[in-house]
């Protein structure tokens, strides 16, 4: 029942901003349904910790189905949906003040956003690898609206990459899913029914044909990869992030990635069963560094905070895939351990990026000066995020990037977790020289002092008091979401 | 297989697997975009004549499904919309294509030679016919190939469809029975979306830039 109203709620929502007028509906239905997307989060999450429970939540027939690590993403969607929905009140509102865009163009977010988070609800939920795939490519459809949202040039040159770019990606996960279907068909025989579901094949996965699974697995990690981030599959993502309206850039840079890199760990588990740690690992640890020692220069030379975002959300996605690929108790923790700080991480960035870029009307470094004079509060919060999300130590962050780091080593790879400490620090000391020069420094004289919009500013103290919450303390229903997810990924279905 | 007739199906499936293949190849050399979306329809014909030729020989009623959602929307419904948008915006020509025919083609049998050498472990896998699974990576690179060589983006559109046959033979080849129907409605409904969100992106595109060209959005680096 839960999982049921979990998507219906956010669909009922978009569809109904669609039929109804007033602006200020939109924003209410959207907030409303957020709010009881949360709850029902919440609820889930816990039915899925109750220790002596089934550890699972199943509705439709076994259509929809909830371990611990479904429920876990789900929780960060309905976290990340609801900041989101608070902070594009104030946002948008501004946007229409400025005229820069009007109340036609505004209902297509009310619409899309809701189906948007609809469809990244359904995919932890389902259990049908297939619908899983069908899930993640109706994201990217209610999504590419959102990128080419203020309708420029430059948000059309955006869109259509990442139409273009996540298609190929999506397609290649697709003929992955069907050949891993294939290995199963052949396991199973004729009783093709629940041959697609993740539950079932997790049990017969080492039966499965090596080289038919590591072509699969391949595809998948491309495919999904696209989807997620990774480099060289990136290049669609700093245009995305920093062309789309700020709120539909954190859903998709906190929101979306943890269900793209949520089907690699799926597709993870059955790999590992079916052909042994080498082959899996020596492949995400492959893509993840790559990812991480790439985005480090762009970082160190970005001139535009939007895409400095998207740069550190490739080499978050790197980290977290090169968590998976070590293996192991203490990859697997660093891997869910991350994601989950990430997620809570993130969309305080991009809020903060989303001020500034509506204070000072623009998104380059060399315009902005001093935004803890003008903005006194965002521009503290900003250096708490990048304090926060290059992972320094008080903060969470820190705690999965370590045992990251101490999986690498557990795994006998020194020379890789060499090169991973180097990409981390890099994009540490990058981001810092551009936060610090952005956020402190002289006044600028042109821009004045300004109030902070009491909804923006609402959506980012929510966010940060969760990332210094975290940062101390990790609720026990919470953690024992994280327990049994490490144990899921560990192949104990 | 020990089903009656299996060898007439699995040669049927095979011949007409092939003609998909041939499809693929006159649309990289073809220049004209309505003639393309024409070819386009063609090979989704066959697919689902694969499919119906499955269903009937292996008694899989609900593969029938796959073949009717095929020939309503690839067949019909998508050359339709397409065709009416090439006509709406009145380009009916490619532009010169990175390399040009015969070039397109001697890589396009590079292709086929890949996709049947990555598909060869597999051969044991394949329920159906000899090569289809050959075809379907054959189709899912030149596919790839066929979207990085034309400019236009509708052609693109075009590619990503063909990629999707790819995809689709080698569910229906590789499995005998497809994928279970609500997948299957599922890959339906979103290709049918995709293609609608790509055509109103075409359409704004070629409002804002007066072309249709893929090459002029190239405006975001670093």
């Amino acid at each position: 029942m839960v999982l049921v109203l979990l998507l219906a709620v956010p669909l009922l929502a978009g569809l109904l901003c669609l039929v109804i007028r007033p602006r200020v509906w939109w924003e209410r239905l959207n907030l409303a349904a957020f709010v009881i997307v949360a709850g029902l989060a919440v609820l889930l999450g816990q039915d899925v910790a109750r220790p002596g429970g089934p550890g699972r939540v199943l509705a439709l027939n076994g259509w929809l189905q909830a371990d611990a690590l479904s429920a876990l993403v789900v929780g960060l969607t309905a976290f990340v949906a609801l900041a989101c929905a608070i902070y594009a009140v104030g946002y948008f509102r501004r946007d229409l003040q400025e005229g820069r865009i009007t109340e036609a163009q505004l209902r297509h977010y009310y619409v899309l956003a809701p189906l948007f988070v609809c469809a990244m609800l359904l995919a932890p939920l389902a259990d049908n690898l297939g619908v899983m795939w069908v899930a993640i490519e109706s994201t990217t459809l209610a999504s590419v609206l959102l990128v080419t949202f203020y309708n420029h040039k430059t948000s059309f040159e955006a869109g259509w990459k990442y139409i273009i770019i996540g298609s190929v990606g999506i397609s290649l996960a697709l003929f992955g899913t069907v050949i891993t279907y294939s290995s199963a068909v052949g396991v199973l025989g004729a009783d093709t029914h629940h041959g697609m579901n993740w539950s079932v094949l997790v049990g017969i996965a080492d039966k499965f044909n090596p080289t038919a699974m590591r072509l699969a697995f391949v595809m998948v990690v491309l495919g999904y990869g696209t989807k997620a981030g990774l480099a060289p599959m990136h290049t669609w993502k700093p245009d995305a992030y920093s062309e789309a309206p700020v709120p539909a850039a954190a859903l998709l840079g906190a929101g979306f990635i943890n269900c793209a890199i949520y089907s690699i760990m799926r597709f993870d588990v059955l790999a590992e069963k079916c052909l042994g740690h080498e082959f899996p690992s020596r492949m995400l640890v492959g893509f993840g560094l790559f990812s991480i020692l790439l985005a480090a220069p762009f970082v160190l030379v970005q001139r535009n905070f939007r895409r400095l975002l998207a740069y550190s959300s490739i080499d978050h996605a790197g980290i977290m895939v090169a968590a998976l690929g070590f293996g192991g108790r203490l990859g697997f923790l660093g891997a869910v351990l991350h994601m989950l700080f990430h997620a809570v991480t993130k969309p305080l960035l991009f809020f903060c990026a989303g001020n500034v870029q509506q204070q000072f009307s623009s998104p380059y470094f060399r315009k902005v000066r001093g935004v803890i004079h003008t903005l006194p509060w965002t521009g503290t919060l900003f250096l708490l995020g990048a304090f926060a999300v290059t992972g320094t130590p008080p903060f969470s962050l820190f705690q999965s990037e370590f045992i990251t780091l101490s999986a690498a080593l557990a795994d006998g790879r020194s020379w890789t977790a060499a090169l991973f400490v180097l990409g981390v620090v890099t994009i540490f000391v990058g981001f810092l020289l551009h936060m610090s020069k952005m956020n402190l420094g002289a006044a600028q004289e042109a821009v004045p002092r300004a109030a902070e919009c009491p909804w923006k500013f609402g959506a980012m103290a929510l966010v940060s008091a969760v990332v210094v919450t975290f940062s101390l303390w990790l609720p026990a229903p919470l953690f024992e979401l994280v327990k049994q997810s490490v144990h899921i990924l560990g192949g104990a279905s | 297989m020990n089903f009656p007739h299996s060898e007439l199906a699995a040669q049927w499936i095979t011949l007409l697997a092939a003609g998909m293949l041939v499809i693929q190849m006159l649309m990289v050399v073809q220049g004209m975009l309505l003639t393309n979306i024409r070819l386009f329809a063609l090979q989704s014909l066959m697919l689902a004549a694969i499919a119906a030729i499955i269903a009937f020989f292996h008694n899989a009623p609900h593969v029938y499904w796959v073949a009717g959602l095929t020939i309503v929307g690839k067949v019909f419904f998508l050359p339709w919309l397409l065709n009416r948008q090439v006509r709406r915006m009145q380009i009916h020509q490619e532009i010169e294509p990175l390399f040009n025919s015969t070039a397109s083609m001697v890589l396009c049998g590079a292709f086929t030679l890949l996709g049947y050498i990555v598909a060869r472990p597999f051969t044991s896998l394949e329920r159906l016919g000899n090569n289809t699974l050959g075809i379907a990576i054959t189709l899912l690179l030149t596919g790839f190939f066929l979207m990085f060589n034309r400019r236009k983006a509708i052609t693109q559109v075009l590619a990503l469809l063909t990629v999707e046959n790819g995809v689709m033979l080698a569910a229906v080849a590789l499995t005998t029975y497809g994928m279970p129907l609500v997948v299957e409605l599922g890959i339906f409904f979103d290709v049918m979306v995709a293609v609608m969100v790509l055509g109103i992106l075409v359409y704004r595109i070629r409002e804002t830039f007066a072309s249709m060209d893929v090459n002029k959005l190239s405006q975001l680096k670093g």
